[in-house]
C-alpha cells in the first residue's frame, strides 16, 4: 500500500501529463478535493481550465460532468427536474448534471443569481432538494467553477456570501512560452486527455480525505491562523475581512496540503502558502484600496509579512 | 568635470583663510621661542601658499622657496650682500659645521642658522600638508581642531596669551570649514556652481559667522567651571616637593604664602632612610603668618658653616643619654638641602662639603666649593632630644613674659586675625596651667572636636578670609597645613612662641636590616608640623594633624608616681599609618573594636568615590562590550553545554539558541518568515544543508507535537557546525 504522498503525487503527475507547467494548480485542486472543498478558477477562457478538471476526474476514476452556465440557464437545468410519467401516474426525478463526482461549472458568473445560488446550495449541502425530496449527491463531490474576470461584459458577480463557499480561488495564468510550445507539441500527435488512465480509485480518494482530517494542527498553528484572519478584519483597506468559515477553510486546506507534502502535521509554511488562495476571494476591499491599486492578494501578503510566525511551543504544552 | 577646485575666486578665498590660520600657528611659536623676523616667516608662508594656489610646478616652487630661505639666512645672519661669494661661503661653512654636529649627535652645537633652516622646512611641510587638505581632500576639520587645541594648550601652560587668537581661529576656521563643506557638497552632487549660487551660500555663511561671533563676544559670560588647571596638574606630577602641594604653589620653597586647595596623593619616592626608628625629617621653618599662608620675616642671613662631622648646633640639643644613632638617606629626588632629624649631631658626605645652617629658616644647605648643590647620599648622626617632665611641669605662663625679644617673631600674628580665633584658644586652654599643658590641649583639640583629615575639597580662603579661621570654624576639614598652621596661630594668640615646620614624616617601612629599618619616603609623606617654645625647657615638636603622632620624647624624671592618663600617652612614637587607606586597613584589622563594617565601608566608599566610580564605569563598559560581542564568545560556552545535555527539551532549546545566534550574526529572521524559509536562506548563505535538516526536526517536534521522535544525538553535529559558523 502506497503512502498518501505517493498516491497524491501519482494523481498530480497524471494530471501534469495533459496540463503542462501547472503543477501548483493541480496540487491546489487536489488540496480542495481532499478537504471537501470546491475551487473557483478565475481566468480568461482557453488556458486549460476544463482540461484540468477532466484530467483530475479521469485520474481518480470519478464521474465528470460539466455545466456550461449561460444567462438563460435555470436552476432545474442544474439540479434536475421531476417529470410526470403518465405510465406510472407519478413524478419521476430526472437528476441534473450536479449529481456527479466532479463537476465543472463553467463561467459561473454568466448566469443569473438564482441559478448560481442553486449550484452553491448544492455545493454547501452536498445534497439537493426537489419537491420536498432531499437527495444526497454521491461522494466524493467536487465542484470546480470557473469565472471570467469581473471586468468582463455581461457577468453577474457572485455575492460575498457565495464566494465564501469556495474553499480556494485560483488563477491559472498563461503558460510560459516554453510550456506553450510543449502544449502545441503534445496536441499535434493526439488528444492527450483521451489516453489518461485513472491512478487511484474513488475509495482510495475517500480514504485520503479521511486521512487529511487527521493531520495534526498544533495549538500554535491554530492561533497563527486565527491571528491572520483577525488581521484581515482590522486592515484599513478592508471592508469585510475573513469570516470564521475562512479560518476553517485555511486550516482544512493546510491539513490537506501537509498530507500532500507527506507530513502528518501542519507547518506555518503550509498556512502561508494557502492563505493567498483562501483569503483572496474572502476579503472585500474598500474603494480606497481600488484607487490605490491594492488587491486582496497584496493585503494578504502584507498581513503574512507582519504577523509573527509561531516558532516555539506554547507554554504549558 | 567642471570642479569647484577650478574656481579661482573660490579657491583664493580658501587660501587666504588658510594663511590666516597658519599665521595663528606661527605667532605663538615665534613669541615663545623668542624668534625674530615674524613678517619674513609670514611672507614665506604666503609665497608658498601662493605658488600652491597658482599650481606652479613643484620644481620651480621648491627653487623659489630655497632661494627665499637662502636670502633670509644671509639677510638675517650676515652683513654680506645678497648672493655674494662670501655669503655663499658662509652658508656652506655653517652647513659643514652643522652636519658634523648632527653626526656627532651633539645637538647643542648646531647653530641658529641651521635651526632656522629646520624651522623653514617645517613650515614648508605644514604648508604642503594644508594645501593637500584644502585642494585635494576638501576638508580642514582635523587641522582646525588641532589649531584650537594647540592655542588652548599654549594659552594654559605657557606665557602665551591666546585670548584673541582663539576668537580669530574660531572665525577663520568656521568660514573655512563652511566653504569646504560647500565645495564637497557641490562635488558630491555634481552641481556646476555659478558665481550667484556661490555668493548665495558664502554671503549668508559669512554673515552668520560674523553675527554669532559678535553675539558671543558681547554676551555676558559665566566664569570658568573649574579653576586654572595648571597648579592642579603640577601638584599631581609630584613637583610640589616637601609640604603638601597646594593650589598656587609650584616647586619646593617657592611660596607657602597661599595655603589651601585640594591635593592629590603622589607616591613618587623622595628618598629612602635607613634608620633605627622612623623620624620626622625637617627641612625648614617659617615664622610669619599672613592670614593666607607663611612667609619668612627676614632674609636668610648669618649662616653658620660646618664641615663633615662637625657638631651642628640647632635649637634642638641632642639627647643626653648615650644612644646616638646613625641614619643614611638615599635621595631619589634632587633637593638642594639636607633633611635632618631632631637632635642632629653631624652630617657626613663624600667630598669637601660645607653645610650652611641659618637660624632664620633652620635649613641646612650643603655647599660644594661655595655653591649649593643637590646631594645624593647623606649620612647623619643624631640623638633624639629628650625633655624633662619636671621641667615641662614648671613651664609656667609667667615665664613667657620674660622671654627675650628674639622670640617676638615667633609670636607674630596678623592684625586681621578674627577675635574668635583668640577666644577659641582661651577656651581650649582654660583648664591648663602650664605652657606645656596648654600646648598639649591645643594639639589634642582637633582630634576631639570632629575635625576631619582630607586631601580633597579643601578650599582656598577668600580675599577677606583668614586661612585658620576658615578651617577652625567653617570647613573643619583639611590636611597637615591646616592643622599645623592653626595650632601655631592658636598658640601665638596665647603668647606662646611657635613656628611652622616643613619636611617629611617617617614614611613607610619597606625593609629591615637587623638593627636598622629602611623607610621609603614619598611625596605623600611631605608634611608640616609645629614647634613651640616651652619656657625653661626649649623648643619642642608638636603634631596636631589627625592620624599623625609625631611627638617629643619625654623623660619621666618625676619623683612622684603619676596617674595622669594624659602623660601616659606620651612615650615613644609608635608606628603610624600615613595614608587614609592605610588607616582603613588598620581599622579593619582592629576587628570589633573599630567602627562597624558597614560604617567602614561607607567611609571607604566616601574616600574613594573617584576610583569606585571609575571601577564601576569600567565594569559597566566591559559588560556592554561583552554583551555586544556575545556573538563571538557565546557559542564557545553553548557548544560544550549542549553537547553534554540529552534531555527531552534539549534540542528545542538548542535550536532556539541557534536562531538567536544567527540573529546576532546578522541574518535576521523577519516576523513573518517561517522557520523553513529562513532555514533555506541560511543554508544557501552558508552553503550547507544542515539548517533545513534541523528545522524539519524542529517542526516535527513543535508543530508535529512529537519531541520524542527527534534524536538530539544525531542532530548535535549539524547544530555545532552551524553555531560555530556564526562566530567567524
Amino acid at each position: 500500500m502506497m503512502n498518501p504522498k505517493e498516491q497524491l503525487n501519482k494523481v498530480i503527475d497524471n494530471i501534469e501529463k495533459v496540463i503542462i507547467g501547472k503543477r501548483d494548480i493541480a496540487e491546489l485542486s487536489m488540496v480542495a478535493m481532499l478537504s471537501h472543498g470546491h475551487v473557483l478558477l478565475e481566468d480568461v477562457p482557453g488556458v486549460g481550465k476544463t482540461m484540468l478538471v477532466r484530467a483530475l476526474a479521469k485520474s481518480v476514476g470519478a464521474d465528470f460532468k460539466r455545466i456550461q452556465f449561460t444567462p438563460d440557464l435555470l436552476p432545474s437545468d442544474v439540479v434536475g427536474v421531476s417529470i410526470y410519467n403518465p405510465k406510472d401516474m407519478e413524478f419521476n426525478f430526472r437528476p441534473g448534471p450536479i449529481m456527479g463526482n466532479i463537476i465543472l461549472a463553467d463561467e459561473i458568473n454568466r448566469t443569473s443569481p438564482k441559478t448560481q445560488s442553486s449550484l452553491l446550495e448544492a455545493m454547501e449541502e452536498a445534497s439537493v432538494t426537489i419537491d420536498g425530496v432531499t437527495m444526497q449527491i454521491p461522494k466524493p463531490f467536487f465542484v470546480m467553477a470557473t469565472q471570467n474576470p469581473i471586468e468582463y461584459e455581461g457577468t453577474y458577480p457572485l455575492p460575498e456570501a457565495q464566494l465564501d463557499r469556495f474553499l480556494l480561488k485560483i488563477k491559472m495564468g498563461y503558460p510560459t512560452s516554453k510550456e506553450e510550445m510543449e502544449v502545441l507539441n503534445r496536441s499535434q500527435l493526439s488528444v492527450p486527455i483521451e489516453e489518461l488512465q485513472s491512478v487511484i480509485t474513488l475509495e482510495e480518494l475517500l480514504e485520503l480525505q479521511r486521512e487529511a482530517k487527521n493531520v495534526k494542527v498544533d495549538e500554535t498553528i491554530r492561533s497563527y491562523i486565527v491571528d491572520l484572519a483577525r488581521q484581515t478584519r482590522n486592515d484599513p483597506y478592508v471592508y469585510l475581512g475573513v469570516s470564521p468559515r475562512g479560518s476553517i477553510a485555511l486550516m482544512k486546506s493546510a491539513q490537506a496540503y501537509a498530507l500532500l507534502r507527506g507530513r502528518d502535521f501542519v507547518t506555518p509554511d503550509d498556512v502561508q502558502y494557502l492563505a493567498k488562495f483562501v483569503f483572496g476571494h474572502r476579503i472585500m476591499l474598500r474603494s480606497e484600496a481600488r484607487y490605490d491599486g491594492i488587491s486582496a492578494e497584496e493585503i494578504t501578503e502584507r498581513i503574512l509579512t507582519k504577523t509573527k510566525v509561531p516558532v516555539q511551543r506554547l507554554v504549558g504544552q | 568635470m567642471n570642479s569647484i577646485r577650478k574656481n579661482k575666486a573660490f579657491m583664493a578665498i580658501l587660501y587666504i583663510l588658510v594663511f590666516l590660520l597658519l599665521a595663528e600657528w606661527l605667532t605663538p611659536v615665534i613669541t615663545l621661542t623668542d624668534t625674530g623676523h615674524k613678517p619674513l616667516f609670514l611672507i614665506f608662508i604666503a609665497i608658498s601658499l601662493l605658488m600652491a594656489f597658482l599650481h606652479v610646478h613643484w620644481t620651480i616652487a621648491a627653487g623659489v622657496k630655497m632661494v627665499y630661505i637662502m636670502w633670509f639666512l644671509i639677510y638675517v645672519y650676515t652683513e654680506a650682500t645678497i648672493f655674494s661669494f662670501e655669503a655663499l661661503g658662509f652658508i656652506l661653512d655653517d652647513l659643514q659645521i652643522n652636519i658634523a654636529a648632527l653626526f656627532a649627535q651633539d645637538w647643542a652645537q648646531t647653530t641658529d642658522i641651521f635651526r632656522t633652516v629646520l624651522f623653514f622646512s617645517l613650515l614648508w611641510m605644514a604648508v604642503y600638508l594644508i594645501h593637500y587638505w584644502v585642494s585635494f581632500r576638501l576638508s580642514i576639520f582635523l587641522f582646525y581642531i588641532l589649531t584650537v587645541i594647540f592655542i588652548a594648550v599654549l594659552d594654559t601652560f605657557s606665557p602665551y596669551n591666546g585670548d584673541t587668537a582663539i576668537i580669530r581661529i574660531m572665525v577663520v576656521g568656521l568660514m573655512l570649514a563652511g566653504l569646504l563643506h560647500l565645495a564637497r557638497w557641490l562635488e558630491g552632487h555634481r552641481i556646476n556652481e555659478t558665481i550667484e549660487r556661490l555668493a548665495g551660500f558664502i554671503i549668508p555663511l559669512f554673515v552668520m559667522v560674523a553675527v554669532s561671533t559678535a553675539l558671543a563676544l558681547y554676551l555676558p559670560k559665566a566664569g570658568p567651571l573649574w579653576p586654572d588647571p595648571v597648579p592642579y596638574i603640577t601638584s599631581f606630577s609630584g613637583e610640589g616637593g616637601p609640604g603638601p602641594a597646594a593650589v598656587g604653589r609650584i616647586g619646593y620653597g617657592v611660596d607657602d604664602s597661599e595655603l589651601g586647595g585640594s591635593f592629590l596623593g603622589d607616591d613618587t619616592p623622595a628618598f629612602r632612610a635607613e634608620v633605627e626608628d622612623g623620624q620626622y625629617w625637617k627641612v625648614e621653618t617659617k615664622d610669619t603668618y599672613t592670614t593666607k599662608g607663611w612667609e619668612l620675616s627676614e632674609p636668610v642671613s648669618e649662616p653658620v658653616l660646618y664641615s663633615n662631622g662637625d657638631l651642628i648646633e640647632t635649637e634642638f640639643e641632642p639627647g643626653t643619654e648615650d644612644d646616638s644613632q646613625n641614619a643614611v638617606l638615599e635621595m631619589e629626588q634632587d633637593f638642594p638641602f639636607v633633611l635632618y632629624p631632631y637632635g642632629i649631631e653631624s652630617i657626613q658626605m663624600n667630598g669637601e662639603i660645607r653645610y650652611s645652617y641659618s637660624a632664620v629658616d633652620q635649613k641646612i644647605e650643603p655647599l660644594l666649593s661655595g655653591a649649593p648643590f643637590e646631594p645624593d647620599d647623606v649620612e647623619l648622626q643624631f640623638n633624639e632630644p629628650s625633655y624633662s617632665l619636671t621641667g615641662l611641669r614648671e613651664s609656667t605662663v609667667d615665664k613667657l613674659a620674660e622671654l627675650p625679644p628674639e622670640f617676638d617673631r615667633y609670636k607674630q600674628l596678623p592684625e586681621e586675625l578674627p577675635q574668635r580665633v583668640r577666644d577659641l584658644a582661651q577656651e581650649i586652654t582654660m583648664n591648663s596651667e602650664t605652657v606645656y599643658d596648654k600646648a598639649r590641649a591645643v594639639e589634642d583639640y582637633f582630634e576631639r572636636n570632629d575635625f576631619e583629615y582630607s586631601l580633597t575639597n579643601i578650599p582656598v580662603p577668600e580675599e577677606d578670609q583668614d586661612y585658620v579661621d576658615q578651617f577652625l570654624f567653617e570647613t573643619k576639614r583639611g590636611y597637615c597645613d591646616n592643622f599645623s598652621t592653626s595650632m601655631v596661630v592658636l598658640l601665638r594668640s596665647l603668647d606662646i612662641p611657635a613656628r611652622w615646620v616643613k619636611g617629611f614624616n617617617e614614611g613607610v617601612q619597606v625593609d629591615s636590616n637587623g638593627e636598622t629599618e629602611v623607610y621609603e619616603v614619598t611625596n605623600n609623606n611631605a608634611h608640616s608640623w609645629v614647634e613651640a617654645y616651652m619656657p625653661g625647657v626649649g623648643w619642642m615638636l608638636f603634631e596636631p594633624t589627625i592620624g599623625f603622632t609625631g611627638s617629643s620624647q619625654i623623660d619621666f624624671d618625676l619623683d612622684i608616681e603619676t596617674s595622669d592618663p594624659e602623660e601616659q600617652e606620651l612615650p615613644e612614637r609608635p608606628q603610624q599609618p600615613e595614608l587614609e587607606e592605610e588607616d582603613e586597613e588598620a581599622a579593619a584589622s582592629a576587628g570589633s573594636d573599630g567602627p562597624s563594617l558597614w560604617d567602614r565601608f561607607g567611609e571607604y566608599a566616601a574616600d574613594n568615590k573617584g576610583s569606585i566610580f571609575l571601577g564601576m564605569a569600567a565594569f559597566v563598559l566591559l559588560s556592554i562590550v561583552l554583551f555586544l560581542k556575545r556573538q563571538r564568545w557565546l557559542p564557545k560556552i553553548l557548544v560544550p553545554y549542549y553537547r553534554r545535555r540529552n534531555g527531552k527539551q534539549t534540542f528545542e532549546k538548542a535550536y532556539l539558541r541557534l536562531l538567536k545566534q544567527l540573529d546576532l550574526y546578522g541574518i535576521k529572521r523577519e516576523d513573518g518568515q517561517t522557520l523553513m524559509s529562513y532555514a533555506r536562506y541560511i543554508d544557501s548563505f552558508f552553503g550547507t544543508k544542515e539548517m533545513t535538516r534541523l528545522t524539519a526536526s524542529y517542526e516535527q517536534s513543535v508543530y508535529g507535537g512529537r519531541p520524542e521522535t527527534v534524536e538530539w544525538r544525531e542532530l548535535k553535529e549539524s547544530w555545532e557546525n552551524l553555531i560555530n559558523r556564526t562566530t567567524s
